[in-house]
């Protein structure tokens, strides 16, 4: 029997080897077998590999064992190896582990890769591929072929059945009492207080509309481990589960460093059949969504519900893992791999990041944005950047890394690369499609979640490559990226300065440039012959202010500024407005009163109407016109409450959560308003909301004057900490012209020439 | 991906702290001045960064000259209309 339809989902089937889900074009959602045979590979001494033979043939006697070569990446050449194939997949841990613990001098390679991984090498399909299966009555599947590819830029949707399901309200902020469950147009309201019933009636929804995904409001760790135990309570059989034979699968809760960031992941609990996405507890949910989600499953070949949950980082893992299987390279185990010796000179020179510029502070206007397309990839692709390329002494042949004792082999094409490719150039194929697309139309929205998905992806590439404990990472590839990152910003710097552009600021793969040259198209052009990446003209900006730090006013904030491009749309980095800890209230204040001087070619011109908005909204603070969860507050947990010395809002907002009897895990966000007496706040996870009448309005005012002042005082031509006396002072703002015209205490260096007016001597 | 050599701020965060005494014994007014120094050398962080120099308070000081020679010819052209 022929059959066509889309591959939905593949894992470990103990007896037959493979499940395969597929999702026929005849409607019909089909579990079928599939027998799958994987190999993995023992590599070192000859004796030691004859020795290896012996002790398979003895303890695993199903296992094929047969002697070839392979490649390792790492030594740069193939090497002999025992290949050891096994029946199904489950086998391998049996055979493996004995293995390794007689031979641990042995190198290993290809064990622990995802199922699904070694799916997509073998076959060449992929989650979500349209696909062409031949399959016998048992339900077995002799062959397989794709009809399409991950990088297609259009392919017709994959007809899912989403189910939705939600509790009325948080359940870290009270006990919910309704589920709300949404099946295509239909909705259903179970109440939780009667649990046999809800159960049978929830039953009976799964099995009436069989949805493919079980897209869940705190699924991971409330809802489904909630349901799992209640149904088992009762004695009913939940069929969250499509395929019966399938497990349920429970990770624990864990925790990590990720960029000094500690990182909470919560509980993750995962179907046969089917999907679960749990929303809160999914990867960059806010920024890509189901579409980024199902991108990602196609490009890394993760299944769906693995690459809703892991970080891009797992994902560009398998990217490369995926491509050393299909170039027959090893994957390694374990790693023995050990950094090469440098003197402290090379360390020096080597040792550094991009390129991160102090911008000249102030306000400026017409300045053009300049960016490298996608930097650190586009140097692993261009300049063959790969842990086998690099070398710490020169080879004949090989391109020295500018400024450092490193070599490339450009000779042949390095793992990294081959594997980044293809997510760089559609990559690059979104974005040029994006451009021309209107921003509000269905295919905008879209392809940006796909865009975006695949940038994590390729921003995760270049750490990962300096990674020790990455597959292929190695620190030397690392440093070579940087070292080109660096080389290529002072190349288009000295091309955009013999053009007569001045530079304002400079930061990694991106330039800000005054008075740049009009005749843009040849000046990427030649940054592009000189630097060998390509850059694009990210905008112009009618006026841009990069902000000073608030502990030092006259040092320069490299990453603090906000701007408007010629079409009026707003940039801002840094600021209030885009930190997760700020209110929502405030931050939309900061915008509402960017957005008034974005309407002006001058933003001194947009004063008068900023400052009326924005004694409009201190006015609806004072009147307690704003929603309390407009005010809230966020901090993430960072340490265990012990270790709090300061009793900081956040931690006196968890003190009170503990007296409730609400755990936190480092990590979690813990969300509080600010209310007046002790203990100055109000954890929005209690039971109850607090009486409006005792919200601290004065310390949200100061608040919201500090983050207008953000955005106000460059236009005022005074420092920010000046900004909330300043505005309490002046109650029209035609004041300013007099304000404008004559120099401030310590103004002068906030605005320094930047309007191309002299400074005004500092009273010292 | 953690780094073995410091960071350029941490080393002029560094390098700043190892003139704290200094900066205590002087003059109130010449503190002042000394934070001008200093806040016109931290303009240049990422220039000393690529330098990749073993002596960073060498380029610290250069970049001090640099502005105030910058500050000279800004007051030259000045006087000289």
């Amino acid at each position: 029997m022929l059959l066509t339809g889309w591959l939905f989902d593949v894992y470990e089937d103990p007896l037959d080897g493979l499940a395969v889900w597929l999702l026929g074009d005849d409607g019909r959602r089909r579990r079928l077998r599939q027998a799958f045979p994987v190999t993995f590979y023992a590599s070192g001494p000859e004796a030691r590999l004859k020795a290896v033979e012996g002790f398979l043939a003895k303890r695993s006697p199903a296992a094929q064992v047969e002697r070839t070569e392979r490649c390792d990446v790492f030594a740069g050449r193939d090497v002999p190896v025992v290949a050891v194939k096994v029946p199904r997949p489950a086998d391998v841990p049996g055979v493996f582990r004995p293995l390794e613990r007689a031979f641990p001098d042995l190198s290993y390679g290809d064990v622990d890769l995802q199922l699904s991984i070694r799916y997509a090498a073998a076959s060449g399909l992929f989650p979500l591929a349209r696909c062409r299966m031949e399959v016998d009555a048992g339900g077995r599947v002799l062959a397989a072929e794709a009809l399409d590819s991950p990088w297609d830029m259009d392919r017709p949707p994959m007809p899912l059945r989403i189910c939705s399901l939600e509790p009325d309200v948080d359940p870290a902020h009270a006990d919910p009492r309704w589920l709300v469950v949404r099946c295509g147009e239909q909705e259903h309201r179970l109440a939780l207080n009667a649990p046999r019933a809800m159960l049978v009636n929830l039953r009976a929804l799964l099995l009436r509309h069989d949805p493919d995904l079980l897209l869940a409001a705190r699924g991971d760790t409330w809802l489904l481990p909630w349901l799992i135990d209640l149904a088992d309570q009762w004695g009913v059989d939940l069929p969250l589960n499509r395929d019966h034979h399938g497990k349920i699968g429970r990770r624990k809760e864990r925790w990590y460093f990720s960029y000094g960031q500690l990182v909470y992941r919560g509980e993750q609990v995962l179907l046969a059949g089917r999907w679960h996405i749990d929303r809160h507890n999914a990867m960059l949910w806010d920024d890509y969504d189901l579409e980024g989600v199902l991108e990602l499953a196609r490009v890394t070949c993760l299944p769906v519900q693995t690459s809703a949950r892991v970080s891009p980082g797992t994902g560009i893992s398998s990217v490369q893992m995926l491509t050393a299987l299909r170039l027959g390279v090893l994957v390694p185990w374990q790693k023995q791999q050990a950094e090469e010796p440098h003197s402290a000179l090379d360390l020096f020179a080597a040792d550094q990041g991009g390129l991160v510029y102090q911008p000249k502070i102030g306000l400026h206007r017409n300045v053009s944005g300049l960016d490298f397309v996608s930097m650190y990839p586009a140097i692993m692709v261009n300049y063959n950047i790969s842990p086998e390329t690099v070398s710490a002494t020169p080879r004949p042949g090989a391109e020295r890394v500018p400024e450092l004792n490193l070599w490339i082999d450009r000779s042949r094409p390095g793992l990294v690369p081959q594997a980044l490719l293809p997510l760089l150039n559609r990559r690059v194929a979104l974005k040029e499609r994006l451009a021309g697309l209107p921003h509000d139309s269905p295919e905008y929205q879209l392809n940006k979640k796909r865009a975006s998905a695949l940038k994590w992806l390729l921003v995760t590439c270049f750490g990962y490559l300096g990674y020790r404990n990455a597959r292929f990472g190695r620190i030397e590839a690392h440093q070579a990226v940087t070292a080109y990152g660096r080389e290529a910003l002072l190349c288009a710097k000295e091309v955009v300065e013999e053009h007569g552009g001045e530079v304002i600021q400079m930061y990694v793969d991106g330039l800000w440039v005054k008075d740049c040259p009009a005749d843009y198209p040849s000046l990427l052009d030649e940054i592009l012959a000189r630097s060998g990446l390509p850059v694009g003209l990210d905008g112009v900006y009618r006026w841009v202010a990069f902000l000073p730090s608030r502990v030092h006013p006259r040092r320069a904030a490299a990453n603090r500024y906000f701007g408007v491009f010629q079409d009026g749309e707003v940039k801002v980095r840094g600021i209030e407005a885009r930190r997760r800890d700020t209110a929502p209230f405030i931050s939309a204040t900061q915008l509402a009163v960017l957005k008034i001087l974005a309407r002006h070619a001058d933003p001194q011109d947009g004063l008068p109407e900023a400052w009326q908005a924005l004694r409009q909204r201190l006015d609806l603070l004072r009147r307690g016109r704003v929603k309390l969860e407009d005010l809230l507050l966020a901090q993430k947990m960072g340490r265990d409450m012990e270790e709090y010395k300061a009793r900081s809002p956040v931690a006196r907002a968890v003190a009170q959560l503990q007296a409730a009897g609400k755990t936190l895990k480092p990590g979690q966000r813990v969300r509080y308003l600010l209310t007046l007496g002790h203990p100055g706040v109000w954890a929005w996870d209690l039971p109850s909301h607090p009486p409006l009448a005792s919200l601290d309005i004065a310390r949200y005012e100061e608040l919201v004057l500090r983050a207008a002042g953000t955005v106000l005082a460059p236009v005022c031509g005074i420092l920010e900490s000046q900004f909330p006396a300043y505005f309490r002072q002046h109650a029209s703002p035609h004041e300013f012209d007099r304000y404008t015209s004559q120099a401030l205490p310590g103004a002068a260096k906030a605005l320094p020439r930047a309007r191309g007016r002299a400074p005004a001597s500092l009273p010292v | 991906m953690g780094r073995t050599l410091p960071s350029i701020t941490q080393v002029f965060l560094q390098e700043e702290d190892a003139l704290r005494r200094f900066r205590r014994a002087l003059r109130r007014s010449d503190q002042l001045a000394l934070d001008e120094l200093l806040d016109s050398a931290q303009q240049h962080l990422a220039a000393a960064a690529y330098a990749g120099s073993a002596l960073p308070l060498e380029i610290f000081l250069l970049a001090m000259l640099l502005e105030e020679h910058k500050e000279v010819a800004r007051l030259r052209d000045l006087l000289e209309g």
